[in-house]
């Protein structure tokens, strides 16, 4: 008989048993405890530390944990295996938060948000599920059409009736709700591919509690907002960590793990948790009943897609990079698990390829990129920098692999953008630091913003050389590790050399990647009229210190627009609008796709970007360091 | 234009124009020869490479003095082989008597290249720059992760810096702004883009030279140094210059193939713009110089 060992998990009153051989990691996820992985359990990205309370385990070495960690008890999950019951604790730095933040936006509200109403004009109300009042008239000798036609008839004032059907169900259920509610119902009806469905029928007028949810699923984050449909206002907005994270960082360690058994599974059950958490979170803050939720659009990549849908992504990692869809039409959420009504409909916004995803149609159709005049940039700053040129005539874009720096992960100190991150950085001449952190409490670590501020300050307080390395050494903060040098922020936060290597190589792959987009154009920045600048990252970005490290470039700063998280906007506009939403459709059939890896060209934009600001001085003029 | 840049007695570069093309601008330069001197006995050497040296190669001394005095070399490269922990790891102290001895003993300037090992060399070059103060030497190699001691210690003692980089436009002209704002003069700079030899990457060296060169006459000045080019190194690294004809016997004579693998591949970086080559037969050295003497009269 196989062995079995109780695991228990200090702080969230969760046990479990399991086979003698499975690791600690393992055991955290069968009971649904998500710890952060950057490396999906391999056991190099250190980041699963845990604490041994009580029992014995085995550990395998890795050179992710220092000596000192496992003489105080410390080791990885993914590498610890009980040899007998255990008890163990995660701290704080392991867990992938599960508590909501009230972000959205706190902090944005400095910076110009598109917003629905402003774009009115472009796409008419009419929600992609809407609820229909009617009151039909009583059957009688003379008048003795069947029900359904009797409510097909009413029904033919607001829609066109040739395109529609009823379930079964519906159709089984519908003669006593007519009678019932004495001949005054309401019916949701669902729009998709040019067609209607009666979802249900019920008593009475409820036509004006029809809401749904519009969701950016991000590789890192999952937002979502409640909308009220009937007013079109936005009730509430939530962020949540992508429970995924436990299984790597980047799309391509997940479509890895999703080849591994009930790897696909596992990923598809973590990004639905979170959907779900969001939904719970917001329908009981405003006392929204669940059966009034009729409808969400999501908006994410590619990757996100698939695994939403639970549809195997491993061809989206071999080249030539081919998905299995990159569009369905609106499904039962509750097919998938998504908990709202179960007559609830999901609508997916459609991506373009492999590497421009949902999350950049919704980004296109949000910036009003694709009805601007003059060429326009929209660049969405995130694991993966995605970079649309274009504007009414023509929509081109391209992905480079920026890596996860800027979100705060591959970077010793490195942390999301959430209360107690680095935002803010400013170094005088004797190289005193002043801090600002997300809610201005006591330093926990840097994000991505913060990162780009620090090395701009860096650089210019000449403690960096222009390549990234630390030039200065005779100073208390600066301290020799065997794989080079640090420096010393705050306590326990430090930038080291390797650090900055890697905020190097995100910068110069999306510099590199908007380059060499505008010159396969045979564009230069010129002729560039506006630069949008989406992904939630984005609304925190000084554009001056982004300037300063060569990740944007050196052009009149009124060019840039923030416009936020314009893949949630875009699923916003979507789920207001049928014709938006058939609009996403049309813009990703219509942007093409260029392939960087093929071009020549890009590889070596990218060495002569490996450079603060950049190797050619000439194209950084105003940058002083 | 590219800078002027003195070792010893010699100047190279100052060019105006791409290689040879006299009646364009000016070449007011010939590129130069230096011979490859260890400071050891070589390792790798085939016997055809080894011959004309015969019993030399045994004392590091005597095999410069040969050059010097036999083969009337103008310019020694000193390579520092023996301090690297891999071969004899000697101490500084010992590379500092040896330099000294040269020194007194030969009157041509030198270039002087280390042994590679990042740390060994930050701890003896230093030395060998200071005793050699004033003679504005050529001190190699700069590397992009590894070019602040160096860069000090060249300016601190006035000599000039071999900035090495593998094969990349970009990351040449990178080290030349850092070593700019370390202090160094563009002047005092020489790129060593390292170079393969031929069939090994020959032609991407010579189109990444040519590229940098291009850039550099168009104004770059970041990119306007002399090269140095290690083309013997190369050429006897690759197995058609070492393999002996009992070997390879369709082949043919390999004292006669190693010869023209060095020739070929100096002259292609002739060709590409290169100021100064370390080279290694003395004969291939001597055709070398015969048809720059025909091409620059």
């Amino acid at each position: 008989m196989i062995e079995r060992i109780k695991v228990t998990f200090l702080g969230y009153n969760k046990e479990i048993y399991i086979e003698k051989g499975k690791s600690i990691m393992s055991a955290a996820l069968s009971c649904g405890i998500h710890l952060n992985s950057v490396c999906a359990g391999e056991g190099i990205c250190g980041k699963c530390k845990i604490k041994l309370r009580r029992g014995e385990v085995d550990i395998q070495n890795s050179d992710a944990i220092s000596t000192q960690d496992l003489k105080y008890g410390f080791s990885l999950a993914c590498l610890t295996y009980p040899r007998t019951n255990v008890v163990v604790e995660i701290p704080k730095s392991s867990r992938i938060e599960p508590v909501l933040r009230q972000e959205i936006y706190s902090k944005a509200k400095t910076i110009k948000q598109v917003d629905f109403k402003s774009q009115k004009c472009d796409f008419s109300y009419l929600p992609v599920v809407k609820k229909i009042y009617l009151e039909l008239p009583k059957p009688s000798l003379i008048d003795n059409i069947n029900d359904l036609d009797r409510v097909l008839r009413e029904l033919s004032k607001y829609v066109d009736i040739n395109n529609i059907k009823i379930s079964l169900n519906n159709s089984r259920n519908l003669s006593n709700v007519l009678r019932k509610s004495d001949w005054k119902i309401t019916l949701t009806i669902g729009e998709y591919n040019e067609t209607y469905e009666i979802l249900n029928i019920e008593q009475a007028d409820t036509s004006s509690s029809n809401f749904g949810f519009a969701f950016d699923i991000g590789t890192t984050t999952i937002s979502g907002e409640l909308i009220d449909l009937k007013t079109q206002k936005v009730l509430g907005a939530k962020l949540t960590y992508n429970k995924q994270a436990s299984f790597g960082a980047d799309v391509i360690t997940r479509i890895v793990h999703a080849k591994n058994a009930q790897g696909l599974e596992r990923l598809h059950k973590a990004v639905i948790e979170g959907i779900n958490e969001i939904i719970e979170n917001l329908i009981s803050e405003f006392n929204i009943d669940i059966n009034d939720v009729t409808c969400l659009t999501c908006a994410g990549n590619t990757t996100m897609i698939h695994l939403l849908m639970r549809i195997d992504p491993s061809f989206i990692r071999r080249e030539p990079y081919i998905p299995a869809i990159t569009f369905l039409s609106a499904i039962k959420a509750h097919e998938i698990g998504i908990q709202i009504s179960t007559h609830g409909l999901l609508y997916i916004i459609a991506g373009i390829s492999s590497y421009l995803g949902g999350d950049i149609t919704s980004g296109i159709l949000a910036s009003g990129i694709y009805k601007e005049q003059n060429p326009c940039l929209l660049i969405d700053i995130g694991t993966n920098g995605e970079i649309i040129l274009g504007n009414k005539e023509f929509l081109i874009g391209c992905a480079a692999s920026a890596g996860p720096a800027f979100e705060g992960s591959g970077v010793t100190s490195g942390m999301k953008a959430t209360r107690g991150a680095i935002e803010k950085v400013k170094i005088d001449k004797n190289l005193n630091i002043t801090l600002q952190t997300i809610d201005n409490v006591k330093p926990i670590g840097i994000c991505g913003s913060g990162y780009i501020n620090l090395i701009a300050e860096m650089l210019k307080a000449k403690i960096l050389d222009k390549n990234g390395k630390i030039s200065i050494v005779k100073n208390k903060r600066v301290k020799k590790t065997k794989v080079g040098l640090e420096f010393k922020i705050e306590k326990n936060i430090v930038i080291t050399e390797a650090d900055i290597d890697n905020i190097k190589r995100s910068k110069a792959a999306i510099y590199a990647a908007i380059i060499t987009l505008l010159e396969h154009m045979q564009l230069n920045f010129d002729s560039i009229d506006k630069i949008f600048i989406a992904g939630g990252f984005g609304n925190y970005i000084d554009i001056e210190q982004a300037i300063t490290i060569g990740l944007l470039p050196d052009i009149d700063r009124n060019k840039f627009i923030f416009i936020g998280n314009s893949s949630l906007n875009g699923a916003k506009q979507a789920i207001l609008s049928n014709t938006a939403f058939k609009k996403t459709r049309e813009i990703a059939k219509q942007a093409t796709y260029f392939e960087l890896s093929t071009d020549s060209k890009y590889m070596n934009e990218y060495t002569a970007a490996l450079f603060f600001p950049h190797t050619d001085k000439k194209r950084f003029q105003t940058i002083n360091i | 234009m590219i800078f002027e840049t003195i070792i010893g007695s010699i100047k190279v570069g100052g060019e105006s124009v791409l290689p040879f093309l006299i009646q364009e601008g000016k070449v007011p330069n010939k590129p130069v020869i230096a011979f490859e001197v260890w400071d050891m006995p070589p390792y790798d050497f085939p016997q055809s490479l080894s011959e004309p040296f015969g019993n030399a190669l045994n004392n590091p001394l005597d095999w410069a003095l040969k050059c010097v005095n036999d083969y009337g070399a103008k310019l020694l490269c000193i390579k520092l082989q023996s301090i690297n922990p891999d071969t004899l790891d000697k101490n500084s102290k010992e590379a500092v008597k040896f330099i000294n001895n040269l020194i007194k003993a030969v009157d041509v300037p030198l270039i002087i290249q280390g042994s590679g090992n990042k740390e060994k060399d930050n701890l003896v070059l230093p030395e060998i720059a200071s005793i050699a103060k004033g003679k504005k030497y050529l001190i190699g190699s700069a590397t992009q992760d590894n070019y602040k001691i160096l860069a000090k210690t060249c300016i601190d003692n006035n000599h000039s810096i071999i900035a090495e980089s593998p094969i990349d436009i970009n990351i040449a002209k990178q080290l030349n702004i850092l070593l700019s704002d370390a202090g160094v003069e563009p002047s005092r700079i020489v790129i060593n883009p390292t170079v393969g030899s031929l069939g090994y990457g020959l032609e991407y060296a010579y189109s990444i030279m040519e590229r940098a060169r291009l850039a550099a006459l168009a104004g770059d000045t970041m990119l306007a140094q002399s090269f140095i080019c290690f083309a013997g190194q190369e050429a006897w690294r690759a197995k058609e210059a070492k393999a002996k004809m009992s070997e390879m016997p369709a082949w043919g004579d390999e004292k006669k193939r190693g010869l023209l693998w060095e020739i070929i591949t100096a002259i292609s970086f002739l060709q590409s713009g290169a100021d100064i080559l370390v080279m290694r037969h003395p004969k291939a050295i001597k055709a070398v110089e015969n048809y720059l003497n025909d091409l620059l009269p």
